[in-house]
């Protein structure tokens, strides 16, 4: 602890002991907290005590009867147990029975304040962080805190009661690396008492009636599976087993979703060899007795272990599959063109449960794609993967909820009625039909795939986000759709979808809802960055409309649709695709360039998302020398960077800079490292005289911008300064031909006005800088030291461990009228 | 027994970041994500892991509201969406849904720009996460989906703010959000029908308190704007860059207006302009007075207040400019904040709340002395002003909207725990209601008796009109029929009606009874004697005897048979429907008497 802060603690402990000093912000303790865990955590906590009596102190005024604040009792018990971690420490605050009477049932255990829940969490978490050594295990044994855990399992605060069965697992855990750290008898008989004890708690849980209980002891397994992998596990296994088994034989199976948890996480965990304890029997007995929503997350689970028998596999991929099965099954006599498998390929999809009500159905077939879509990627999915009847269900569901099925049965009409217009439903179906994309299918039902997102793009009934989800999902389909070997172009096919897609983009570029405009510029952006450069496509989008009306939303009155048209335009332009305005208004006159009228969004746009795409925009327009570009690339690039570089956002300011440094490595011919910071070594100077290449960079006042940059009171544009510069230094190393110039007036005029900027007064310009001067400014900058600054967070002053003690004393007595303030 | 739970994650018993879970009738609810500004890590958001035990938090949550655009109110919101895998509906209003990105982009580009924190939600995150949000209409009952329904009021805090509330058949929750009951200089007050909710879910921040009238703080505050000028000293006042910007801006224009002042007053940002473009754009949002004076002037086209550019700040001479953010912890508010600091002419007013750490906050908290990066010491000679401009409802405030809604429980939130005790005792004596205050991570349940509505068939009506008098709302009839769930609804229907809809036939129940009679006779005489008695008893009731020579009175039917031991007895076997049960036990009754003597 540094001396400054040694002198305030005395005086801040004081206030903390006065209970009419409220702490007015509540972040302050857990602040002071932290850290006296990063200073126990780095150094002795006995020494801590020792040179800081009056943590002592104020640890011992909490046993005074008063009206202490709950947050600084529970404060007070936390930080006891952070300093008890430590055994000479622990054994020091055992000496002053400091520690009983803070824990045991003379403290706040017995008094009014454990009403509180903070108190109440304060002391589990002081315990968790005190249980740390055989000490601690013995004075929890001894002061009764086992029995109070247990009753906190109850405790009307989930997190008190989730904190109070993750510390039973800590020190059942604690106890069973034994005192001399050997290996624990295997026998549960011989276990330490501390471990029985909670052992026993647990079987006792497990046999209660109370379903609240049975979830404490499930969770409390669950955890200890998870984190230890030590042998006793399995015999602690094998002794539960039977009731966890046993439950299973109650209606309704108490806690399913605990039990589920517990025996995947038993199953998970490589410390227990599962088919000696019969565990495949017990998930084969579970998945046959949890209803479909309750057994759906533990079939994936099982679909997710490494090694699992074949029939319990089966058994679990039945599960996932058994409501659309029902779907098949009802709409199994469907005889319209649309007609999907018969639900029984490869056996796994067997009609099951009948579909109840509309919410159960709906969740049930949600659930089932959302785990459907996390196996499918999964290299231990089931094989062979049901791939056609999935898509076909897919399809199906989608066209039950878009109006487009036609079902011929009682029970395909019923489950239309359900599903009909059903979002959720369609959402779930969407992205599960995208994540199939990465599979093939017969081309009938890639064709039906196609139609029903179609289906879905032109319907005016699809709400914005199943728009967007329909959008992502066709552009994953035809990004995978068959390609001819050694072309990259679409399909025939996805040609010939295109030509009606195209259209239905163009109506939703004119939606009323901004949502729906960016999404499918959006997904405009996603197909030109790939197929750009195909004929097939170029064609298709250039006897369209689409590129006239981006062009139009670059106008949009919302800002994020400007930036998507900013994005969209940009990459029109650099695969060619953008078509000059061709109305009678254009004919005759001067046409605007999209380089001026993304010039013009640059310097206008009120807000700052056009204003950063267009930046991108020409970032890479000039890495990849876009034709509007390399004309002059000068002049481009000196014009973007006086806008950028009065830009008020500065993220714009920061990608000015971005692009001023991809001037820089075309301009010296060595492109950069990727990694800003790793150490390039000095290279040659560029053919030529130096001062000759740096002075393209000097007329665009690149340097001007620079060197401001690195007092920006933004400190990501100061740290961009900072890398550009130090860049340019790392190029110019090997030359010594400009060192003499380090001496001259201009390098002290530039040195005079950077300190000023330094100072906070930006107002003077530099004015036209030669290459020399620059070079000597960068030279004699100390740019590393800068930036080691600039790494640390630019709050690390007020974050300090002083700032917040002198803050949290400042406060005293001056709450008044702030004390319950906010927004 | 059907109930509604509360489960605050955040603003149990604090104001750091609002996110209350509500589960009524089987569907749950999120009401608010909000954020606590004073930490920079994880702490900041709600520890959403209590909801993703439960599974998928989509499958979980049915919807989330938002009450308004304040950050301890939405600022989770990306991160909840876009990194813990919310994909659901996000309900808000119309002006909530179009500043709330502001806000958050705001938040970010400081989180990022200042604390350098990587892990953060981007601008990307932020926009899909806005297009995931239903925006509502005032008093529009907005269906979520079958069951569940919500309907916004207005709650008056901020441009947007609403109070909500939720609907499951007849059990409804109502949420106030932040909400103010006088009204201001831009917005009106709060208000809410007499919905009778079962529970409602109200804000606290000022539970004890009475505030002054506003007034006095508006006066205060362009009094020392005023002052600070005259001596040619210039004013900064750090904003966010909604909300409080706007309501100063009125009262600074209207002033600068009134006294002819010539000193000029900026905003720092572009964000504020979009601010006064939102708030230019809901003007139905804002109070009555902003709304009429519309025709002829819009409020918010401001006459003395323009863009400011960095380097007016090292102009002469007095000025007031407003920079963002509010607690002068980065960006522009600091750099100008870091120039003035050392002249005592000028002034700086923080009109709202700073955590702890921020620049806003030493100097709030006195000091006067600030150790800048690299070692430097910033002297602040300015002077420093507190003004709260925060537009919550106070003690009195709080009393009236539960007096207007008329719940049946009340839950407090967004308050401190002491101050909500008072008021807890105050509204449960006042109003005979329980009140409740859980500490975040408590749940409290409230059972409910759902009123299950019931149709009844017109044609059962009219049989039973029929039958008696008109209906009395204040009489309960006895009305017989059968009730049938069908699609999820209760009807009343005949019995008839309902075989018919449920495409069932109609089983006959009868009873049976046998008596013994001492009668050597052969069955059929002892049947003509049976029908021979019963014709003479019952006068009024059709006596029959059939061919097969049973006896029927009315549904009953007797059938004499011959005991299988003794000859001398005969069995009467009597069956009977339940609608003759009565006829049935008086017949059985006299047949056990016996048969009178036959005349030898």
């Amino acid at each position: 602890m540094d001396p400054e802060c040694s002198q305030l603690l005395p005086a801040l402990c004081a206030v903390l002991a006065d209970p009419r000093q409220p702490m007015a912000d509540d972040t302050c303790l857990e602040k002071l907290l932290d850290w006296f865990k990063t200073i126990t955590e780095a150094g002795s906590s006995l020494l801590l005590l020792q040179e800081n009596p009056c943590l002592v102190e104020l640890l011992c005024h909490m046993l005074k009867p008063q009206d202490l604040s709950s947050r600084v009792l529970s404060f007070s018990l936390r930080l006891t147990g952070v300093l008890a971690a430590q055994e000479d420490c622990f054994q020091y605050l055992q000496q002053g029975e400091l520690l009983p009477k803070l824990f045991g049932e003379a403290g706040p255990l017995g008094g009014a304040a454990w009403t509180s829940p903070a108190v109440r969490s304060g002391w589990i978490q002081g315990l968790r962080s005190l249980a740390q050594h055989a000490s601690a295990l013995h004075f929890l044994a001894h002061c009764g805190a086992v029995d109070t855990i247990f009753s906190l399992q109850e405790d009307s605060s989930l997190f008190v009661a989730s904190a109070a069965g993750q510390l039973l697992v800590h020190i059942l855990g604690l106890s069973m690396q034994g005192p001399a750290g050997g290996p624990p008898s295997l026998q549960a008989g011989d276990w330490p008492a501390c471990a029985q004890k909670i052992v026993g708690h647990i079987e006792e849980s497990l046999r209660a009636t109370a379903t609240p209980q049975i979830t404490q002891a499930l969770n409390v397994l669950t955890t200890t599976f998870g984190h230890c992998h030590n042998p006793w596990t399995q015999v602690l296994w094998v002794q539960l087993s039977p009731l966890v088994a046993g439950l299973l034989e109650k209606d309704p199976i108490p806690a399913a979703h605990s039990l589920v948890d517990l025996l995947l996480s038993v199953a998970r965990s490589p410390g227990l060899s599962s088919s000696s304890c019969g565990l495949w029997e017990t998930l084969a007995q579970t998945l046959s007795h949890l209803s479909p929503t309750q057994a759906g997350p533990l079939a994936l689970g099982i679909l997710k272990l490494q090694d699992c028998p074949q029939a319990l596999r089966a058994q679990a991929f039945a599960v996932l599959l058994q409501p659309l099965a029902c779907v098949f099954k009802a709409m199994a006599q469907d005889p319209g063109p649309s007609g999907v498998p018969d639900g029984t390929v490869g056996g796994s999809m067997t009609a099951g449960v009948p579909l109840p009500s509309k919410a159960a159905c709906v969740g049930l077939l949600c659930r089932s794609l959302a785990h459907l879509e996390l196996l499918l990627p999964l290299p231990q999915r089931p094989c062979p993967w049901p791939q056609a009847p999935l898509l076909g269900a897919a399809v199906t569901l989608l066209q039950l909820c878009g109006g487009s099925a036609r079902p011929a049965c009682d029970m395909g009409r019923h489950l239309c009625t359900l599903l009909l217009g059903c979002v959720r439903v369609q959402r779930a179906a969407l992205d599960f039909l995208g994540a199939l994309s990465d599979g093939t299918g017969p081309r009938e039902l890639v064709t039906q795939v196609f139609a029903v997102l179609l289906e879905y793009l032109r319907s005016p009934d699809s709400s914005p986000t199943v728009l967007k989800k329909a959008f992502q999902a066709t552009f994953r389909w035809l990004l995978n759709s068959p390609k001819t070997p050694g072309c990259w172009d679409l399909d025939p096919h996805a040609l010939l979808f295109l030509r009606d897609l195209l259209p239905v983009l163009q109506k939703r570029l004119c939606s009323p809802c901004w949502e729906v405009r960016d999404s499918s510029l959006e997904f405009l952006t996603q197909m030109t960055r790939h197929w750009g450069g195909q004929a097939g496509f170029r064609h298709a989008l250039l006897a369209s409309e689409v590129p006239k009306l981006t062009e139009q939303l670059l106008r949009d009155p919302e800002s994020y649709v400007r930036a998507s048209a900013v994005t969209a335009m940009g990459q029109l332009s650099s695969q060619g695709l953008c078509v000059p305005p061709a109305g009678p208004e254009h004919q005759g006159g001067q046409q605007k360039s999209l380089l001026v009228e993304l010039l013009h969004i640059l310097s206008t746009d009120s807000e700052g998302f056009p204003r950063r795409a267009v930046m991108q925009v020409f970032t890479q327009w000039l890495r990849d020398s876009h034709a509007d570009v390399a004309g002059d690339t000068e002049q481009f690039v000196a014009g973007v960077l006086q806008v950028a570089s009065q830009d008020l956002d500065w993220e714009v300011r920061a990608q000015g800079l971005e692009l001023a440094l991809v001037f820089l490595e075309q301009t010296l011919g060595q492109p950069r490292s990727h990694c800003p910071h790793a150490v390039t070594p000095p290279v040659e100077a560029p053919v030529g005289p130096l001062a000759q290449a740096l002075q393209p960079l000097c007329r665009v006042r690149l340097f001007d911008f620079a060197f401001r940059a690195l007092f920006d009171c933004d400190r990501p544009v100061a740290q961009k300064s900072c890398d550009l510069l130090l860049f340019l230094r790392a190029q110019t190393a090997s030359s010594s031909s400009l060192q003499e110039s380090r001496s001259s007036p201009d390098v002290a005029s530039v040195e005079a006005a950077l300190q000023r900027w330094q100072a906070g007064d930006q107002a003077q310009p530099l004015g036209d800088l030669e290459p020399e001067v620059v070079l000597a400014v960068v030279r004699s900058l100390d740019l590393e030291g800068l930036r080691g600054a600039l790494a640390e967070s630019s709050d690390h002053v007020e974050k300090s461990p002083q700032s917040l003690l002198q803050d949290m004393l400042a406060t005293v007595g001056v709450l008044g009228e702030n004390e319950a303030d906010c927004y | 027994m059907p109930e509604i739970r509360v489960t605050p994650l955040g603003a149990g018993q604090d104001v750091g970041r609002s996110c209350i879970l509500v589960s009524i009738a089987g569907k749950n609810v999120m009401l608010d994500c909000g954020m606590h500004m004073g930490f920079n890590d994880d702490r900041r958001f709600p520890d959403f892991s209590y909801i993703t035990r439960n599974g998928r938090l989509t499958d979980f949550l049915d919807c989330v509201i938002i009450s308004h655009f304040h950050l301890d109110h939405c600022g989770a919101l990306p991160y909840f969406s876009e990194m813990v895998g919310y994909d659901g509906p996000i309900y808000m209003t119309h002006p909530t849904q179009a500043i709330c990105p502001i806000l958050l982009e705001d938040y970010r580009k400081i989180a990022v720009d200042k604390k350098g924190e990587a892990n953060f939600f981007t601008s990307q995150m932020i926009k899909d996460c806005m297009k995931k949000v239903v925006a509502v209409h005032l008093h529009q009952t907005v269906q979520v989906d079958d069951e569940l329904e919500i309907k916004a009021y207005y709650a008056g805090h901020v441009l947007g703010a609403a109070m909500f509330q939720i609907k499951v058949g007849s059990e409804s929750v109502v949420y106030t959000g932040d909400y103010n009951m006088t009204p201001d200089r831009h917005l009106g007050a709060a208000w809410i029908d007499k919905c009778r909710p079962n529970l409602l879910i109200t804000e606290s921040t000022y539970a004890t308190t009475i505030r002054d009238s506003k007034r006095c703080r508006e006066r205060d505050f362009l009094k020392k704007v005023h002052e600070a000028v005259e001596h040619g000293g210039k004013v900064l006042i750090p904003v966010f860059a909604l909300g409080r910007a706007q309501e100063l801006c009125i009262l600074l224009e209207t002033f600068w207006e009134r006294m002819n002042l010539k000193a000029p007053i900026y905003f720092s940002t572009g964000l504020t302009e979009k601010a006064n473009h939102y708030y230019k754009l809901f003007i139905t949002w804002t109070n009555q007075k902003i709304r009429k004076t519309f025709v002829q002037r819009n409020m918010f086209e401001f006459k003395h207040i323009k863009a400011f550019d960095r380097a007016f700040a090292d102009n002469p001479g007095p000025m007031v400019v407003f920079a963002t953010p509010g607690m002068l912890h980065a960006g522009q508010s600091l750099q100008i904040f870091r120039k003035w600091a050392g002249n005592e002419k000028n002034m700086v007013i923080m009109p709202g709340y700073c955590v702890q750490g921020t620049v806003g906050h030493k100097i709030l908290s006195g000091q006067r002395k600030l150790e800048m990066e690299g070692r430097q010491v910033l002297e602040v000679k300015m002077q420093v002003e507190y003004m709260s401009f925060s537009a919550h409802a106070d003690a009195k405030g709080i009393m009236q909207l539960v007096g207007q809604a008329e719940p049946e429980s009340v839950l407090l939130v967004h308050g401190e725990a002491k101050k909500m005790e008072f008021l807890k005792q105050k509204i449960e004596q006042e109003f005979r209601v329980n009140c409740y205050m859980p500490a975040n991570g408590e749940t409290v349940t409230l059972p409910t008796s759902p009123s299950i509505p019931v149709g009844i068939s017109l044609g059962l009506l009219k049989r039973e009109m029929a039958q008696g008098l008109l209906p009395d709302a204040k009489k309960p009839r006895l009305l017989h029929g059968t009730l049938i769930m069908k699609d999820s609804n209760f009807r009343l229907v005949s019995s008839e009606q309902a075989l018919k809809e449920l495409g069932l036939a109609e089983h006959q129940l009868r009873f049976t009874c046998r008596v013994h009679l001492h009668d050597p006779r052969k069955e059929q005489e002892t049947a003509m004697r049976v029908y021979s008695h019963l014709k003479s008893v019952l006068k009024d009731h059709c006596v029959q005897h059939l061919p097969d020579g049973s006896v029927t009175v009315e549904s009953i039917l007797i059938q004499a048979a011959a005991h299988s031991e003794d000859p001398g007895t005969k069995v009467l076997l009597v069956s009977w429907t339940y609608q003759d049960e009565e006829l049935g036990s008086y017949l059985t009754s006299l047949l056990k008497k016996g048969l009178p003597q036959a005349p030898s």
